[in-house]
């Protein structure tokens, strides 16, 4: 086992993937001569060469455009957006091309393509860089999405959607790409569609209430760090990631929500729609005799996301928030 | 937020209790279901349980005081925080179980009330006027906390929630933002939005709040959500609460059985019907309402039927009573055919073959396998097959045809020390035997005194198929078959 930033578990699925399959290809904004914005690319340039890292001009219509109509002549290419912020420029090419184009053409086209890079919020970007865009793409039934939380989801995943035929938007996240975590030396693949239990949980007694914490991405840490204030408490969080948005691992969300009866969800993400609506309605609707009390979000606050410090701070979720919403669902009166 | 102690319903039928005993006082740190007083009630003295946990502010009953349901018996708090606040906000529950109670009494008791009829309009409560802008929310919160005294313990609204009249800001914001963690960008609507549902009248009036599983345990468990006291936010019934009213219910139940107190009602027991249980519900409901029934009983002579057994039984050949009866009806039902017939809306059916059904008894109700062409059979092989009906029948591995088809039934008691029975005919026959025990006894026979095997069995007839002569021919047939067995082989 190596113990591997999120970057580097990311790089190594890339270049195992590359080596595998000389139909993958790298294409982005600074993903070769620059080495990558986050170095998510380091290196790949040296050992693949200009025509398999392919630096792009600041057009992200254009290359994704471009990436979508190689995926449909046979390629499998691997588009870097510098954040998913920016795919907003490129959101025809994902929504109306990439999304579409296999049904529309009756199968004739496969869109084996993986759109990734940072998402959600970081650390004071502002507003029109803090977009988490789980909510508009999880809306395509066209693609799969995935969002990942440590460097063993990250490689097992990306190689996953490397070899799936779907387009795939893959989300990371600025302020996790140095997070460390073991990583098998041998080769190995993680299912999309599979979510992780993080952290279990005991069962139910005097003293001891489990409850389900639904997350994902950046969510995940701050899912773990409520768990540990909250087993002080007496409350045992089962901390679900769900590594992939879509489709959702509805058998593992169900089956802890029937064993706890209570459920959180913490993510990075506004309240409005998304994810985190979409669980809320499948849990209540196919869990519903389980349920012991509504089913509450920690996420972002319903507000664009502020530049200043002390307010971000204020949006985003916390560990403090999620523990609020662990007593409210125990109806622990604090 | 102190938190304020309301008398809770115990029964059905309480109106008021006493403080019997108090198990906590000022300053004892009180747990979620820790014993805090003994109440007498209209059926005997219970345990209260408190419902929330605390630092107990005062207790405001005394012990052998009479008080209505909703009143206020303690406050809960934090340490060193002043009671007086809790109960100035509490005084309209106890006026509002006042002021009603005393406009329905006709006897004219000083203060009995009802939690029912505990409702006051927000005018009337003695708390400070609204500020105009906040009036329609604030109505709403005052009549919610004075409408809620069948919960036993009422959240004191806090200043801050309420209104803007208060002082204690950090606790006031705390308990805003925890209720609208996920989507309080506004605030201020979701609390107006909440209230105004909380509050409307039919809201509080039938519709009891409770968590959808703890809607299912009470459910299952036989409760009724009425009589469990919500511990959650707006009087939610949850989870613990139900398990909270399902132990005080089992530890009456062993009080009951155990010491000299008055019988209380013991939870009752739904059991959810199995497809047998609804297939004997929906066939017997429709032979007793459709089949205009008769009865006639006979006492039949069996120690000739005795003797004969133990002949056969003596080369190692089972052979039961029942197995002579089903052959007496067998050989009994060629002679008579109209007893071998069923109501066929227009017509009656006389069947050609004669196939008895037996009934046997099964763990969840019980079944009734085929005996076919019955009167075509020796003794010997009724019984083995009759044996191996009963068998498979127990254990279930009986197929769909062995249970249908048959003309006439079969269904005996005795060993059950019964001596005659009716039985309900099975739609598709018109009649059906009910066999009862064998029994010495005393008998007068061409006027002597002896001990005789008598056995009683009564016929159940579809009265638009035969009539009682019809019946009583069949019956003597049958009684002279089995007072000479002989005949039997004839």
């Amino acid at each position: 086992m190596a113990s591997l930033q999120i970057r580097e578990a990311l790089r190594a699925a890339i270049d195992e993937e590359m080596a595998r399959d000389e139909r993958v290809f790298v294409m982005g904004e600074e993903v070769g001569y620059y080495d990558g914005a986050y170095k998510v690319t380091e290196g790949l340039l040296t050992k693949y060469g200009e025509r398999r890292v392919v630096d792009t001009p600041i057009a992200e219509a254009g290359f994704a455009g471009v990436g979508i109509g190689a995926a449909m002549c046979g390629l499998r290419p691997i588009i870097e957006f510098m954040t998913f912020n920016f795919s907003a420029v490129a959101f025809d090419q994902i929504l109306n091309n990439a999304a579409k184009i296999r049904q529309l053409t009756g199968g004739q086209f496969t869109l084996p393509i993986v759109f990734r890079g940072p998402n959600g919020a970081a650390h004071m970007l502002s507003s029109t860089h803090s977009q988490a865009f789980e909510s508009f793409y999880c809306g395509f039934p066209g693609v799969k999405v995935v969002s990942v939380a440590t460097p063993y989801d990250a490689k097992g995943l990306l190689k996953s959607a490397v070899r799936d035929d779907n387009p795939i938007i893959f989300f990371e996240s600025e302020i996790m790409y140095a997070n460390r975590g073991e990583v098998p030396d041998e080769e190995y693949l993680i299912p999309i569609g599979k979510a992780d239990i993080k952290r279990a949980c005991g069962e139910a007694s005097k003293g001891n209430i489990p409850i389900t914490v639904i997350t994902w991405g950046q969510g995940v840490s701050v899912a773990l760090a409520a768990a540990e204030l909250a087993a002080k408490e007496g409350l045992d969080c089962e901390v679900i990631d769900l590594r992939t948005l879509r489709p959702l691992d509805d058998e593992a969300v169900l089956t802890s929500v029937r064993k706890t009866n209570r459920v959180i969800l913490v993510y990075h993400g506004w309240p409005y729609g998304g994810t985190g609506a979409e669980l809320s309605d499948r849990i209540q609707r196919l869990a519903f005799d389980h349920l012991d009390a509504p089913v509450l979000r920690v996420c972002y606050e319903d507000v664009n996301m502020p530049y200043a410090e002390n307010l971000e701070q204020l949006v985003l979720p916390t560990a403090q928030k999620a523990l609020e919403a662990l007593r409210e669902v125990a109806y622990r009166k604090v | 937020m102190a938190t304020i102690v309301q008398l809770p319903r115990l029964s059905d039928t309480m109106e008021e209790g006493v403080i019997a005993k108090w198990h906590i006082k000022p300053g004892d740190t009180v747990k979620r279901g820790q014993l805090i007083a003994e109440i007498e009630t209209d059926k005997a003295t219970m345990e209260f349980e408190s419902f929330d946990a605390g630092t107990v502010l005062a207790l405001v009953a005394a012990e052998g005081e009479t008080l209505p349901i909703g009143a206020t018996i303690a406050v809960l708090g934090k340490p060193g925080e002043d009671p007086e606040q809790a109960l100035a906000g509490a005084v309209k529950g106890k006026a509002a179980a006042k002021s009603t109670g005393d406009g329905d009494d006709a006897a004219g008791e000083p203060e009995p009330t009802s939690d029912e009829t505990a409702v006051v309009e927000p005018e009337q409560t003695p708390a400070a006027k609204p500020p105009a802008k906040k009036k329609k929310k604030k109505s709403f919160t005052q009549q919610k906390v004075t409408s809620d005294v069948s919960s036993p313990v009422t959240e004191v609204p806090d200043p801050e929630t309420d209104g803007d009249d208060g002082d204690d800001d950090a606790e006031g914001s705390d308990a805003e933002g925890s209720d609208a963690d996920a989507d309080d960008a506004d605030d201020e609507d979701d609390e107006d939005d909440e209230d105004a549902l909380a509050a409307t009248p039919d809201d509080r009036g039938d519709r009891i709040a409770a968590s959808p599983l703890a809607r299912r345990l009470a459910r299952e468990k036989g409760l009724s959500l009425a009589d469990i006291p919500g511990s959650g936010p707006r009087g939610r019934v949850v989870k613990t609460d139900v398990e909270m009213a399902a132990k005080t219910a089992a530890k009456a139940a062993a009080r009951r059985s155990g010491a000299s107190l008055a019988p209380k009602p013991a939870g009752d027991t739904v059991v959810v019907l199995s497809q047998m249980r609804k297939a004997i519900a929906r066939r017997m409901a429709k032979a007793n309402a459709e089949i205009p029934h008769f009865y006639l009983t006979i006492v039949i002579d069996m120690g000739r039927v005795a003797a004969m057994r133990d002949e056969i039984a003596a080369a190692d050949i089972k052979v039961s009573y029942n197995d002579f009866v089903l052959m007496g009806c067998a050989k009994a039902l060629r002679v008579h055919p109209e007893v071998n017939a069923f109501w066929n809306g227009e017509t009656i059916v006389r069947r050609g073959d004669v196939h008895l059904g037996i009934a046997v008894a099964l763990d969840e109700g019980l079944v009734v396998p085929v005996l076919r062409h019955a009167d075509t059979l020796t003794l010997s092989t009724i019984a083995a097959t009759a044996r191996e009906l009963g068998t498979r029948a127990r254990a279930k591995t009986l197929e769909a045809s062995a249970l249908s088809g048959s003309t006439f039934s079969v269904s005996n008691l005795g060993m059950f020390g019964i001596e005659a029975f009716s039985a309900v005919v099975n739609p598709g026959e018109g009649a059906i035997l009910a066999v009862g025990g064998i029994a010495d006894e005393a008998v007068v026979v061409e006027g002597q005194l002896g001990i005789g095997k008598r056995m009683r069995v009564t016929l159940s007839c579809d009265h638009r198929v035969m009539d009682g002569a019809a019946g009583a021919r069949f019956l003597a047939t049958l009684q002279g078959m089995l007072e000479h067995p002989m005949r039997l082989l004839a």
